[in-house]
């Protein structure tokens, strides 16, 4: 590899990254997914419950009853008030209007003083499976909690401590996110989504330019070789997005949301750059397969939604069905989002996270030989 | 204005065109169907079998007996014993568990003489919702487990019947209900909710190229030299997409009934005609894309981004449209998913039809009309710069 070689990439770097910067709504649309998206990503989607919108139908009126609905308070529920008969709990059930009914039946508060087990019926929406799940834990957390109040105060015991009776304390530690803020989740997933679809869909695109204007031919008649001509394309996209993922961290993630990078920067960019090269192999692959841009968007889409979704982000790999999870294994955004989750939220360095970077780079070096084997065999036809 | 004919002619053109790129063409129907069935079974919100490790330190009877409680639910995945917490925290770190419950020296002791012992859990907080779901399992096993203790507690120490013990300790029980989707099973929710995903990302993409396709040949020029007008040459664009989007809505409805067996209760009529305009709305956001740009990059890119991502966090699909933040609410009312999510779940779980969901139509047709006028303002009969 003479200065003549090297001197050839760094020029057709340079070509790259000019021809990206001439087309502006292309650059916009990139600064826009790694800042806008990321901020509203980070910024909107949440997996809490808040202001869950709560009626009742209080057939007792009481104190008791009173209390009892005391209980549902903001932020997760908002009580919007008494709804008068079933058929008006159903009707605003199914317009969406509430999440859920409780309904207090009569002689409640009597039953209580007399000792006598009661029950309260809830009905709840649960066509959303994250808010039913969610809101059914809550309320019935609540329950738990009443009845524990009011056990105390029919034994006459101020506090738990004082009380000689057997019982476990669950003391729960969150670790790594101890007030649960799901803005730091999201922000650097939806970061991450971004850059695999970045990644997959540039390289593939700058690829099939070539072809569709037919500057490939060109190309393939200078003295250079296949992997000369790729590894340019490769670095201009690994330089764009690497910028990207800076701009990412530094103007949105970590002063906006304030999440605490705990790692160590270049191990993040390292890991960062290897899943590009990984992501940028299966670029090449699926451009050298696509006649036009066509078909590059229709196989980039059936790649990355898969790829996206199965990684781990989204549904836990252990509740997944035993079929898929082979699948989770191939698929190289399930290691950077362990890798990358782990060095910014856990600080874990590279003698935690080498089997995973590892296996990363053997993905991606299969896929990139893959690639540069096709568009080699494309220029012999 | 528009001539018919004219419009006839265009739709058939552009049949044809689609219909000789067998690729193209056998992907247009692939490619949702493989999208629906991927990620419906992919896609879960059951979270269960979380990996759990156990440090027990006081390694008595009571402290197996209360381990067992968590071993044997199917929430949970017991990976083993540790015999320290310093040996499960590259276990965390490396996420290959997702909690640690720790069991001190003296618990069975405290246990015995009647005292609170504590316990404590260790959980990853990286994955936020599975974090506070697992934190809901943890309260709700070790609760049972109290209520079983005070339970023989009291009858040893009160002599009450198991009966009036019971009444004590939770006088107030709570009866849930799971309206439209008893099972609190996510495959119904997630199986019908995703027909919106799929089938406004595919019909977007599909017509966003056809005006690219024209570009890419030079073909378009003939368009230009024409006297096509710009509205017709839009309709004639739209129309054959529309067909090809409309059969594969029908065939993801039906996977729904049949793959992920989901309940059909509201009124076929409105799914029928909802359906019909949301891929046309669809459809012509694609079209209104590629009359935007110049480069196909671009055009491919926003046009697949910029539908995806929409589709997935602000349809209401991954979480509810409530909850969202202000932006964000905004940014889901801007697009036609959310109204058609709100049809499709309404339909499908709900039982509902016209006197409920008429006014989701409307936008829907709104949406429709006005990305279709967009795209003909935007369409312009002249060579760019």
């Amino acid at each position: 590899m003479s200065i003549l070689w090297w001197r050839r990439i760094f020029a057709l770097t340079q070509k790259e990254l000019l021809q990206f910067s001439r087309d502006l709504i292309l650059v916009l649309a990139t600064l826009y997914f790694f800042t806008g998206e990321v901020f509203i990503g980070g910024k909107g989607v949440s997996f809490d419950l808040i202001n869950a919108p709560m009626g009742y139908m209080d057939h007792d009126q009481s104190l008791s009853s009173r209390e009892w609905l005391n209980k549902l308070r903001q932020p997760y529920f908002d009580m919007k008030g008494q709804v008068t008969d079933e058929k008006q709990a159903q009707y605003l059930l199914d317009e969406g209007l509430l999440l859920g009914v409780l309904d207090i039946p009569e002689n409640f508060e009597r039953n209580l003083l007399n000792g006598v087990s009661t029950s309260i019926g809830f009905q709840l929406d649960a066509s959303n499976v994250i808010l039913g799940n969610l809101a059914d834990s809550y309320v019935g957390l609540a329950n738990a909690h009443s009845n524990q109040e009011w056990m105390l105060s029919r034994l006459k015991v101020v506090s738990p401590d004082q009380m000689q009776v057997p019982a476990i304390e669950a003391r729960q530690i969150i670790l790594y996110n101890p007030d649960g803020k799901s803005s730091w989740f999201m922000s650097i997933s939806e970061m991450m989504t971004v850059l695999s679809m970045l990644s997959l869909f540039l390289t593939a695109a700058i690829l099939v330019k070539e072809k569709e204007r037919g500057t490939i031919e060109q190309l393939s008649i200078a003295p250079l070789t296949p992997f000369q001509i790729l590894l340019p394309k490769i670095l201009a996209v690994q330089m764009i997005l690497l910028s990207g993922i800076a701009m990412s961290l530094f103007l949105i993630v970590i002063p906006v949301f304030e999440v605490p990078f705990q790692g160590e920067y270049w191990l993040f960019f390292l890991v960062s750059a290897v899943y590009i090269y990984a992501m940028s192999g299966l670029g090449i692959f699926i451009a050298t397969i696509s006649k036009n841009l066509a078909q590059v968007m229709i196989v980039s889409i059936l790649l990355i939604m898969p790829i996206v979704l199965l990684s781990g982000a989204f549904t836990p790999p252990e509740a997944m069905p035993e079929w898929e999870q082979p699948l989770i294994q191939l698929s190289p955004l399930y290691y950077y989002i362990n890798m990358g989750f782990g060095i910014i939220l856990k600080g874990n360095d590279l003698s935690l996270i080498w089997q995973d970077l590892l296996s990363l780079f053997a993905i991606g070096s299969v896929l990139f030989l893959f690639g540069i084997w096709l568009f080699h065999r494309q220029f012999e036809r | 204005m528009m001539n018919l004919h004219t419009v006839k002619t265009l739709a058939y053109k552009e049949w044809l065109e689609i219909w000789r790129d067998r690729v193209y063409f056998s992907m247009a129907f692939i490619f949702p169907v493989v999208m629906m069935l991927v990620l419906g079974f992919g896609l879960s919100f059951d979270v269960e079998k979380m990996p759990f490790v156990i440090v027990d330190y006081d390694n008595s009877d009571e402290s197996r007996e209360y381990s067992y409680k968590f071993t044997s639910s199917r929430y949970f995945d017991y990976k083993g014993h540790a015999r320290s917490t310093k040996e499960t925290e590259t276990l965390v770190a490396k996420a290959d568990i997702r909690f640690v419950l720790v069991i001190p020296p003296e618990f069975s002791q405290k246990i015995k003489r009647g005292q609170r012992a504590q316990i404590q859990a260790l959980i990853d907080g990286m994955f936020t919702y599975r974090a506070s779901m697992v934190s809901g399992y943890l309260a709700a096993i070790n609760g049972h487990y109290n209520a079983q203790l005070m339970r023989s507690w009291a009858m040893k120490n009160s002599g009450m019947t198991e009966h009036e013990v019971q009444a004590m300790l939770s006088p107030v029980s709570l009866e849930t209900r799971y309206l439209y989707n008893n099972e609190l099973k996510s495959i119904w929710s997630t199986g019908t909710g995703l027909i919106i995903l799929v089938m406004l990302v595919s019909p977007a993409m599909l017509a966003a190229l056809g005006v690219v396709r024209e570009k890419e040949t030079g073909s378009i020029f003939n368009i230009y030299a024409s006297t096509v007008s710009r509205a017709e040459f839009i309709t004639g664009k739209l129309l054959p997409y529309v067909l090809i989007s409309y059969i594969n809505i029908s065939i993801l409805c039906l996977l729904a009934l049949w793959i992920f067996e989901a309940p059909f209760k509201g009124e076929l009529s409105l799914l029928l005609v909802a359906n019909l305009f949301y891929v046309a709305s669809a459809a012509a956001i694609g079209i209104l894309v590629s009359t935007f740009v110049k480069s196909q990059a671009a055009a491919a890119l926003i046009s697949m981004l910029g539908t995806m991502i929409p589709g997935i966090m602000y349809s209401g699909l991954m979480m509810p449209v409530e909850s969202m933040s202000a932006e964000a609410v905004v940014e889901a009312h801007a697009f036609p998913a959310m109204y058609q999510l709100e049809i499709i779940w309404g339909a499908f779980l709900k039982g509902q039809g016209w006197s409920e969901l008429w006014f989701n139509i409307l936008i829907l047709f709104g949406f429709v009309l006005l990305f279709w006028s967009l795209a003909i303002l935007r369409f312009h009969k002249r060579v760019d710069e």
